[in-house]
């Protein structure tokens, strides 16, 4: 990706978060509309056993990584 | 060591003295209310059982590739929680690791009826039969790796530190490494910003010592561990824009340093014409790496089911890039149970320095391999989920299983004669199932 194309992506990525950030009043939701967001299975990582069984098996046979976390490795498997 | 970026809290923040009026019913606001007291005003891994304060999650990975590696990996991981929100956790996993993987060479294409003998990186004397003139060469391997992993999450007010560690252990790779990271809660608790950091220091050992790069083996560059830095960095916001919807997304960076080459892997030397292979030479990678990744993800609430998407975009210095995506949809069946169908593609460009075979006569690059997993390269994974509670037990149970297929170059343009009739990636057809327990008491 060339520096200009970068610094596109790294724009859109910016406001993007700020969006999520400011988000607008409609979207706002109440402590007494969370009944469903309490629900274990409405995390970005509800199984964290199995993604991480996951992350092993994708990072031993490609040859990328990284993802929602950080300090991988502490394998020789790549 | 994995540091996951947390979804954003939903315990309730002080209630407004004068909340505006909501078109909901009384009714759906109190059982609003309950399901908030009851589930969020615990910490995540103590939903799972009511009241409990020690929560036991267990795994068994059975992984194995047509004709080559199998893997068998038991986790065990227990989590102690604290009246202050606070949570210790300790993992202990173990792998057990045989099989043979693609050395990096490529088919002799000569007929053979020499009966070979090979040292392999287990130190085991083997005796193979004369290969078909197609036939990819493999390495066997054995090898068993212990991992032990430790936590401490503290959350205070609007923040939440985690501090963590691990040790690992293989006959010829050490792990140790730590990492940090600090959650911060906004706007009422609908978004959280994390940050993080880790470091790992590894050592590299390999069996019968680390060879030097681009030659043919037979001088070592050192009898002694070569050492491998990683530091790495995390920033994230996750935000609830609806009652349904959670979004995240988050970047991390990675810098590698010091003994980053393969020590089994090697390349094979072509004739220019013919394409018989004339020798081979180890790999050599670069010493320094700086990896990059930006991932998105959604988890949406339909009316019972609920869908995972994600999107991941990676690039490092080694001109790898590579975009993955994943999706699943969780299914409820009814009675505690779901069902979680999973699909997910991942597609990469090859490194700079990669290269099928080098060529007799040509001169030899600064770096070269010609490990697949840092070449062209597809990965498709199809599989699902199945979550349930036995009748009358406690904890909740889950088996999976997932096809893995791997697809590469079968008839890449760097090689000659030969070699360009052969099929040179063969897809990597892998199975995978998994059962997992967990337990709060």
């Amino acid at each position: 990706m060339s520096a200009p194309s970068r610094r596109l992506v790294a724009a859109a990525l910016l406001l993007s978060a700020l969006a999520m950030l400011n988000g607008c009043a409609a979207m706002n939701v109440q402590p007494w509309d969370r009944d469903l967001l309490a629900q274990k299975k409405m995390s970005l990582n509800p199984n964290p056993m199995l993604n991480a069984v996951d992350d092993h098996i994708y990072f031993s046979k490609e040859g990328s990584t990284g993802g929602m976390d950080v300090g991988g490795g502490g394998c020789g498997c790549n | 060591m994995r540091m996951q970026l947390t979804s954003p809290p939903t315990s309730p923040p002080a209630l407004p003295a004068d909340p505006p009026p909501r078109p909901s019913s009384i009714r759906r606001k109190l059982s609003a209310a309950a399901c908030i007291l009851i589930a969020s005003g615990l910490p995540a891994a103590a939903r799972a059982g009511a009241g409990a304060t020690t929560q036991l999650d267990t795994s068994l990975l059975l992984y194995g590739e047509q004709a080559r590696a199998k893997v068998t990996e038991p986790v065990v991981r227990i989590t102690r929680l604290y009246s202050s929100g606070q949570r210790l956790s300790a993992q202990l996993a173990l792998d057990v690791i045989s099989g043979a993987s693609p050395s990096g060479a490529l088919p002799s294409g000569v007929i053979s009826t020499e009966v070979q003998t090979r040292t392999t990186p287990s130190g085991n004397v083997e005796t193979i039969p004369p290969p078909a003139p197609d036939q990819i060469p493999t390495t066997t391997f054995k090898d068993t790796r212990v991992a032990f992993d430790a936590d401490w999450t503290r959350p205070l007010g609007r923040f939440t530190t985690t501090l963590g560690g691990h040790v690992s252990h293989e006959k010829d790779y050490q792990s140790l490494g730590g990492n940090a990271k600090l959650s911060i809660d906004v706007m009422h608790r609908l978004a959280t910003i994390t940050i993080g950091g880790g470091y790992n220091h590894d050592q590299v050992d390999p069996v019968g010592g680390t060879p030097v790069g681009l030659t043919d083996g037979s001088t070592l560059l050192t009898s002694d561990p070569s050492k491998k830095e990683v530091s790495s960095a995390l920033v994230g916001i996750s935000r609830v824009l609806t009652r349904r919807w959670l979004v995240g997304v988050a970047a991390t960076r990675a810098w590698e340093r010091g003994y980053l080459t393969e020590p089994y892997k090697v390349l094979s030397l072509l004739d220019p014409t013919s394409g018989l292979t004339v020798g081979q030479l180890t790999e050599k990678r670069p010493s320094t790496r700086v990896r990059g990744d930006i991932q998105a993800s959604s988890v949406y609430h339909l009316s019972r089911d609920v869908l995972y998407t994600s999107y991941r975009y990676y690039r490092d210095d080694w001109s790898l890039k590579s975009h993955t995506i994943d999706t699943k949809y969780r299914h409820e069946l009814g009675g505690q149970a779901y069902l979680e169908p999973h699909l997910r593609y991942y597609t990469q460009s090859a490194a700079d320095f990669y290269h099928t075979a080098l060529i007799q006569g040509e001169a030899i690059p600064d770096y070269a391999t010609a490990d697949y997993r840092v070449g062209h390269l597809q990965t498709g994974t199809v599989g699902a989920t199945l979550g349930f509670h036995l009748f009358g037990s406690p904890g909740e149970w889950s088996l999976r299983g997932e096809y893995v297929g791997q697809f590469g170059e079968s008839h890449p343009n760097d090689v000659t004669g030969v070699q360009q009739d052969f099929n040179l990636f063969h897809p990597l057809n892998i199975a995978t199932f998994v059962a997992a327990y967990s337990v709060g008491f």
